[in-house]
C-alpha cells in the first residue's frame, strides 16, 4: 500500500509530519513501513518559464524559436513542440540539469541557432506517456520558481507492507485513521454515512449469487466527456505509482486509493438491455475478452457482472473489452461492489490477473463503505467530466451480514498480555481508532465492530488491537513460572550431532545440499530404473528442472561439492553430510524419510601441511574404509558389522567393483565403501579420483551401542614377535588374522598385519603378508620358551591352512 | 675389603662425575654396574670373606650399588632429556609451521543451529523433528490456514501433491506435538523447511527452529522474556530488542522481533535500510483456532510460539553476504567457521 504524506494529510494534520518519525510510528502500529521517499527528486532542479515570443525557426519548419522568461533571465530556446505559442507557462531544464532516465541538458545550437535550455513534454518528465507537445502549465504560474514547489509534485512516499488481516489500511483513509488515533487528531473524510435513493428507471440490477457478492450499488452518470484528468487528480495518481488514462478511469483509482473500495466504470451505452446480473457463466460461456484484449477461458465458478447478452466484465478483477468506457463514452454506469473474497481470489490466481482491485477483494472490502466511495466518485465525475448524475441508484445488499457486537474482558486482556489493564483505558484505546464499546459491569467491555474491520471477530483479536495501540513495547518482560520438568532428547539427534562433531575430528568437513535434486542424477550416477533409488517424490512445481524431485541418495550432492572444490584449486577434499533421503511409500500420503550419513574424500590425505611435514600422498581406499572403521568404533557398534568386499554380492552401480566394500549387518547390506567409476566422474565433471562411503544412520542408530566396561589394565609385560607368511596372492590378510585370534593359543591377546608385499623376491601369484602377534599372560611374565613355543604353533597353523610359506625376515 | 670396597666407590663416582656423554656413561655403567663389573666381581668375593663379616660387608656392597645405581640413571635422564648438541641447534627452524592434525569444521549452519538448541535445551525445552514432506493439514490447515486464506502468499509453497507438500516452516510441529501430549509442554522443533524463491536473499531450502510453550498463565510478557534472553544468549551480547505488532493466523497477538542492527550498531546502514532494526524472527500468543483444533481449551491454557531462521541468524553474527554460499559447500567457505 502506497501513500503520500500530502495526500494523508487530507484527512488527518499532523503537527509536524516528520516522515521517519511517522514511519516508526506506523510501523510499531503493525503497518510496517518498507520505504519512505522524497517523490520526484529528479525534476528538482527544473523551473517554470513563460514564453514571451515564438517565431518559425529560420532554417527548419517544423521548429519554433522562442524567447521565454525565467525569472529576471531572457532566454533564446529552439522548441519541436507543436503547442509551443506566446504566454504559455512551461517547464524548462536549463543546461546542466539532468532529466529523467540520466538525460542531461546542454546548451546548442540546433540548426545553427542556439538553443540555452529545453522545454519540456510531461514524458520528458516521467510523469505520463504524453509526447504530442510540451507540458502546459495553468496561465498564470509564475516564472522562475521551482516546478516541484508550483506543481505541488513535492511529497514523500510511504510504502506499508499490508499483513493480510488489515484491509482496511489498503486504503488512504484507513491509515488516517490509525494515525488520527495515534496522534489524537480529527479524522474527516469527504463522505461518510451517506445513503443512496433507490430509485432508476434507467437500469436494474440482479444478483444471483448473494454468497459471492453480498452488496453490489450503481449510478449512472449522463453527459461525461472523456479527456484528461485535472492535474491534482493525476499528480495523486503518479505519486503512488499509477499511470493517469483518463477522468473517469482516473476517478475510479483515485476512489479506491482512498477509500480501498475498486469501482468499475461501465459505458453504459453498451450495456444490453441496460441490465446488470451478477452471476457465474451458463454453460456456453467459456471464453470472454478482457479489457487488455485477451480472450481468456472462464471457469463454471467464476463471478461475472453481465448484461441482457452475457459477460460485460470478471467480477472484482478485471471490466470487458466490449464494455470498457471509450473516448467516446458519454454515459457511465459506476459500479461499487463487495464480492466474496476467497471467489476473487481463486479466480485472480487462475486468470493471472492480480490487480489493485483484486488485492483488495481478496482481503475483503469494507462491506458499509460501498455507498460512500460510489458517492465520492460519482460528485468528483460530475466536477471534473462534466457529467450530470442521475438522482438515484440501485445497491442490492442481500448478502449482507448483521453487524458484530464483541464482549471482551479485561482480566483476560490484562491475563494474556502481562500488564494490568482498566476499562476506561481500554475503552480509550479502542474508541480512538472508531472501535465503539460500552462499559458492562466491571470487567467487560461490549465493543461493536465496525464494518470496516472485518479482521476482529473473537475476543482475542481484540486483546491484539489494546496490545498494539499500547505499544508492544511497553508490555513488560517477565520469565515464565513453569514446573521444572527434565525433557526427552531424541537420542538419533544426540548420535548425530556427537557424530558430526567426531567427522571434523578426523578430518571431514560437513555438508549440507539441497533435499532435492536433478531426477536425470539416478542416471547419471548409473543407478538402474528398478533400483529402488529410481523411484523419486517428485515436486510439483519446481524451481527447475535441476531440482525436479526428493534426493534418494546423498552423494550426487557430495559429487557436486568435490567438482566445485576441485575446480577451486582445493588439494585436499573430504566432506560429509548426515541428511535426509526420500522415498515413496505406497498406500501413505507421506514419505519414508530415513537418514543417511555420507562422505567423499579426494586429493591429498594431508591437505594444508607444507610438504616439509608430509609426502604428497594421495587418498585411497584405505582411507575411506578407515574412515567408516573408525566411525563405527566411535558409535561402539565396531563388533557387530562386518566391512566385507563385496565378491559376488551387490556392488554400487557407481563403484569399481575391485575397490567395493559392503556394511554388513547380520547379512543385510547398510551401506557401502568404494572408489567411484571414471564414467561417473566424467558425467559429473570431476577431474580426481574420489572415494565414497553411503551409510544408512538411522540403521546404525537401530542398534544396540556395545556398553562401555572397565577392563582391568594387565600387570605383566606382553612380547611382540612378528612372522612373515607367503600366500596365494587371493588370500585376505584377514582370513590369517582372523585365524590367528581364533586359535586356540590362549597367550595370544592381538594380531596385526604390518605389511604386505609382492615383487621381485615373491613368486608371482603370491604375496608376503607380515604379521605382528602380541603374547600375553594374565598370571606371569613370559619366559622366551612360552613365547616360542605358542608362536611355533602358530606358524605351523598358518602355513598348513593357507597352503603357505614362512618366509625368513 | 672394606678398603676395598671404598676404594671401588670413590673410582667410581669420580668416573661418574668425568662422563659427558652417553657412550661413556655406557662404558662406565659396563665397569661398574656391568655382569662383569667391578661390583658385581666384588660381590662374587664375598663368599670369601669371614662368616661374621659377611652381612656387614654385603650390605655395604649394596648400598655402594644402590648409590651408583642412582647416579647413573640420574646423568642417564640427564642425557635424554637434552638430546641437542650445539651442531644439532641449525638443523631446527621453529619458524616452520607446526605439524598439524588435520580437522574438518562443522557446518556453520550446524553449529548456530545447535547454538540455538543448547540455549533453550537450557530452558527446560525438549527437542523434535518432523518430516520434511508434510501434510496440507499440519503445514496449514491446523495452523489456521484454510485453503485460500491470503495468508498462503506468504508462503511459496513447493507441492507433491495436492494433499501434500515440502513444509513451508517448522510450525507443523506445533499442531503435530499438541496434537499427542498434554500441557505443560516446551518444545523446539528445528529444520529444513522449503519455499520456492531463489536469489540472493533467498534459497529453496533453508533451516528454521519453531518453539513453542503452552501452559496455564502464560502471557505476552513471559514471550517477550525468553526471546529477550535467547536473542542475547545467541548473540552474545546486550542488543536492544523491539517488538512490534505482525500478522500470522496461528498466533493471536503476533509480534515480529526485531533486534538493533549488529552491523551498524543501531545507527542505520544499508543491511538494515536506514532504520537501525533488523527483523530477526516472528512470535506470538498461539491462537485459541489452534488450540481448539486439538483440543486444548483455550479458556485454560495459553502459550506462546516463535520461529527463526537459522541462516539469517549466522548471516548476521559472521557478516555473511550472499545466502547461496550456505549450500555450494566450498571449503573455502566452510573452513571459516
Amino acid at each position: 500500500m502506497k501513500f503520500t504524506l500530502n495526500w494523508l494529510q487530507e484527512y488527518v494534520k499532523l503537527d509536524n509530519p516528520a516522515p521517519e518519525e511517522l514511519a516508526d510510528k506506523l510501523t510499531m502500529l503493525g503497518l510496517e513501513v518498507d520505504a519512505v521517499e522524497p517523490l520526484f527528486e529528479d525534476l528538482a532542479s527544473l523551473q517554470t518559464a513563460q514564453v514571451i515570443s515564438a517565431e518559425s525557426h529560420p532554417n527548419a519548419d517544423k521548429l519554433t524559436l522562442c524567447k521565454v522568461l525565467v525569472g529576471d533571465q531572457e532566454l533564446q530556446i529552439v522548441c519541436g513542440a507543436p503547442n509551443v505559442r506566446k504566454d504559455l507557462c512551461v517547464v524548462i531544464a536549463l543546461p546542466g540539469t539532468t532529466l529523467p532516465g540520466n538525460f542531461k541538458i546542454k546548451k546548442s545550437k540546433v540548426r545553427g541557432v542556439e538553443s540555452q535550455g529545453m522545454l519540456c513534454s510531461e514524458q520528458e518528465l516521467g510523469l505520463s506517456e504524453d509526447h504530442t507537445g510540451i507540458m502546459e502549465l495553468p496561465a498564470g504560474t509564475p516564472h522562475g520558481q521551482s516546478f516541484l514547489e508550483i506543481s505541488q509534485l513535492k511529497d514523500t512516499l510511504v510504502e506499508v507492507d499490508l499483513t493480510p488481516n488489515r484491509p482496511d489500511c489498503a486504503s488512504v483513509i484507513g491509515i488516517a485513521r490509525e494515525v488520527a488515533g495515534l496522534t489524537k487528531k480529527q479524522l474527516t473524510i469527504p463522505f461518510k454515512g451517506t445513503t443512496l435513493q433507490q430509485d432508476t428507471e434507467s437500469f436494474s440490477v440482479e444478483v444471483e449469487s448473494p454468497d459471492l457478492c453480498p452488496r453490489y450499488a450503481a449510478r449512472l452518470i449522463k453527459g461525461i466527456t472523456i479527456g484528461k484528468s485535472p492535474w491534482w487528480i493525476r499528480k495523486r495518481l503518479l505519486s503512488v505509482g499509477l499511470r493517469p488514462i483518463n477522468n473517469v478511469v482516473d476517478i475510479t483509482n483515485l476512489v479506491m486509493m482512498e477509500y480501498g473500495q475498486p469501482l468499475h466504470a461501465f459505458d453504459y451505452d453498451r450495456i444490453s438491455d441496460k441490465k446488470i446480473i451478477v452471476r457465474t457463466p451458463r454453460d456456453h460461456e467459456k471464453q470472454f475478452t478482457t479489457l487488455d484484449n485477451v480472450v481468456r477461458t472462464i471457469d463454471p465458478d467464476t463471478l461475472m457482472i453481465c448484461d441482457g447478452n452475457g459477460p460485460v466484465a470478471v467480477a472484482g478483477v478485471m471490466g470487458g473489452l466490449d464494455s470498457e468506457v471509450t473516448e467516446k463514452t458519454t454515459n457511465v454506469l459506476l459500479e461499487s461492489a463487495c464480492f466474496n473474497s476467497v471467489s476473487i481470489r481463486r479466480t485472480a490466481r487462475k486468470l493471472n490477473l492480480p490487480s489493485e482491485a483484486s488485492y483488495r477483494f481478496e482481503r475483503g472490502v469494507d462491506p458499509g463503505g460501498t455507498i460512500d466511495a460510489m458517492e465520492r466518485a460519482v460528485s468528483l465525475m460530475c466536477e471534473v467530466a462534466g457529467g450530470t448524475a442521475e438522482p438515484g441508484g440501485i445497491d442490492v445488499c442481500d448478502g449482507l451480514t448483521t453487524p458484530v457486537t464483541l464482549s471482551l474482558r479485561i482480566s483476560k486482556t490484562s491475563d494474556l498480555l502481562g500488564i494490568s489493564l482498566t476499562t476506561e483505558q481500554v475503552k480509550d484505546l479502542l474508541v480512538s481508532i472508531e472501535i465503539p464499546c460500552d462499559t458492562v459491569g466491571d470487567d467487560t467491555l461490549n465493543v461493536f465492530i465496525p464494518s470496516f474491520r472485518i479482521d476482529l471477530e473473537r475476543e482475542v483479536d481484540l486483546v491484539e488491537e489494546v496490545a498494539r495501540l499500547i505499544g508492544y513495547n511497553e508490555i513488560p518482560i517477565s520469565l515464565p513460572a513453569v514446573d521444572l520438568s527434565f525433557p526427552e532428547q531424541d537420542s538419533e539427534r544426540i548420535k548425530r550431532n556427537r557424530v558430526n562433531e567426531f567427522m571434523t575430528t578426523i578430518g571431514f568437513s560437513e555438508a549440507i545440499n539441497y533435499s532435492f535434486y536433478s531426477s536425470g542424477y539416478t542416471a547419471l550416477m548409473g543407478i538402474a530404473d528398478d533400483d529402488k533409488r529410481s523411484t523419486h517424490v517428485k515436486i510439483l512445481n519446481p524451481l527447475s528442472e535441476d531440482q525436479d524431485v526428493m534426493r534418494t541418495n546423498l552423494l550426487p550432492g557430495l559429487f557436486e561439492n568435490v567438482r566445485r572444490n576441485v575446480n577451486f584449486q582445493q588439494a585436499s577434499c573430504k566432506l560429509f553430510e548426515i541428511g535426509k533421503v526420500f522415498f515413496p511409500l505406497s498406500g501413505e500420503s507421506l514419505p519414508d524419510e530415513p537418514t543417511r550419513i555420507a562422505g567423499v574424500l579426494s586429493g591429498q590425505r594431508e591437505g594444508s601441511q607444507i610438504p616439509f611435514h608430509s609426502k604428497d600422498d594421495q587418498v585411497d581406499i584405505y582411507d575411506a574404509k578407515g574412515a567408516v572403521e573408525a566411525l563405527l568404533e566411535e558409535m561402539r557398534l565396531a563388533n557387530g558389522l562386518q566391512l566385507l568386499p563385496v565378491s559376488d554380492g551387490f556392488v554400487e552401480p557407481f563403484a569399481e567393483k575391485d575397490y567395493a566394500l559392503n556394511l554388513v549387518n547380520n547379512g543385510a547390506t547398510i551401506g557401502s565403501i568404494g572408489k567411484i567409476k571414471q564414467q561417473v566422474l566424467r558425467n559429473f565433471g570431476i577431474k580426481k579420483d574420489v572415494y565414497y562411503f553411503d551409510l544408512d544412520f538411522a540403521a546404525l542408530c537401530d542398534l544396540v551401542p556395545e556398553p562401555k566396561a572397565f577392563a582391568p589394565l594387565p600387570v605383566f609385560p606382553s612380547v611382540k614377535r612378528d612372522i612373515a607368511l607367503v600366500v596365494p596372492g587371493a588370500t585376505p590378510s584377514r582370513d590369517l588374522v582372523d585365524a590367528v585370534l581364533k586359535s586356540r593359543e590362549k597367550l595370544v591377546e592381538h594380531c596385526d598385519v604390518f605389511d604386505v608385499y609382492q615383487g621381485d623376491k615373491i613368486e608371482s601369484g603370491f604375496k608376503s603378508v607380515a604379521l605382528s602377534i602380541t603374547y600375553r599372560s594374565q598370571t606371569k611374565t613370559l619366559t622366551e620358551k612360552n613365547v616360542e613355543k605358542a608362536h611355533n604353533k602358530l606358524v605351523k597353523l598358518l602355513t598348513s591352512n593357507f597352503s603357505g610359506s614362512f618366509r625368513e625376515a | 675389603m672394606d678398603q676395598e670396597l671404598e676404594q671401588i666407590r670413590g673410582e667410581a663416582i669420580a668416573a661418574l662425575e668425568s662422563v659427558s656423554n652417553e657412550k661413556q656413561l655406557e662404558t662406565f655403567r659396563v665397569d661398574y654396574l656391568g655382569r662383569n663389573g667391578q661390583i658385581s666381581t666384588i660381590m662374587k668375593k664375598l663368599g670369601g670373606v669371614a662368616k661374621e663379616n659377611r652381612p656387614r660387608l654385603g650390605q655395604l656392597a649394596n648400598t655402594i650399588k644402590k648409590e651408583l645405581d642412582e647416579g647413573f640413571k640420574q646423568k642417564h635422564l640427564d642425557f635424554s632429556i637434552i638430546p641437542t648438541t650445539g651442531e644439532d641447534r641449525g638443523k631446527i627452524d621453529l619458524s616452520l609451521p607446526g605439524r598439524r592434525p588435520q580437522a574438518g569444521k562443522l557446518h556453520p549452519i550446524t553449529q548456530i543451529m545447535e547454538d540455538v538448541c543448547s540455549i533453550f535445551e537450557g530452558m527446560g525445552f525438549s527437542i523434535a523433528e518432523g518430516p520434511d514432506v508434510e501434510l496440507d493439514h499440519y503445514n496449514f490447515e491446523a495452523l489456521n490456514i484454510p485453503a485460500h486464506h491470503p495468508a498462503r502468499d506468504m508462503h511459496d509453497t513447493f507441492y507433491i501433491s495436492d494433499s501434500t507438500l515440502l513444509r513451508t516452516h517448522t510450525s507443523p510441529m506445533q499442531a503435530r506435538i499438541m496434537e499427542k501430549q498434554e500441557p505443560p509442554l516446551r518444545v523446539i522443533a528445528p529444520g529444513k523447511v522449503y519455499r520456492c524463491d531463489s536469489d540472493i536473499t533467498h534459497t529453496p531450502m533453508f533451516h528454521q527452529v519453531e518453539g513453542f510453550l503452552v501452559d496455564e498463565k502464560i502471557s505476552f510478557a513471559d514471550l517477550k522474556g525468553v526471546l529477550t534472553v535467547f536473542l542475547q544468549k545467541v548473540f552474545e551480547k546486550e542488543l536492544s530488542l523491539r517488538f512490534r505488532p505482525s500478522f500470522f493466523p496461528f498466533t493471536e497477538p503476533s509480534a515480529e522481533v526485531d533486534i538493533e542492527c549488529v552491523m551498524c550498531g543501531g545507527n542505520g546502514c544499508r543491511v538494515c535500510k536506514k532504520t537501525g532494526w533488523l527483523e530477526i524472527l516472528g512470535s506470538g500468543m498461539i491462537d485459541p483456532e489452534v488450540f481448539k483444533m486439538v483440543g486444548y481449551d483455550p479458556e485454560k491454557y495459553s502459550g506462546f510460539a516463535f520461529g527463526l531462521g537459522i541462516e539469517r541468524i549466522a548471516m548476521l553474527k559472521y557478516g555473511i553476504n550472499d545466502i547461496r554460499l550456505y549450500f555450494e559447500n566450498d571449503l573455502r567457505f566452510l573452513s571459516q567457521f
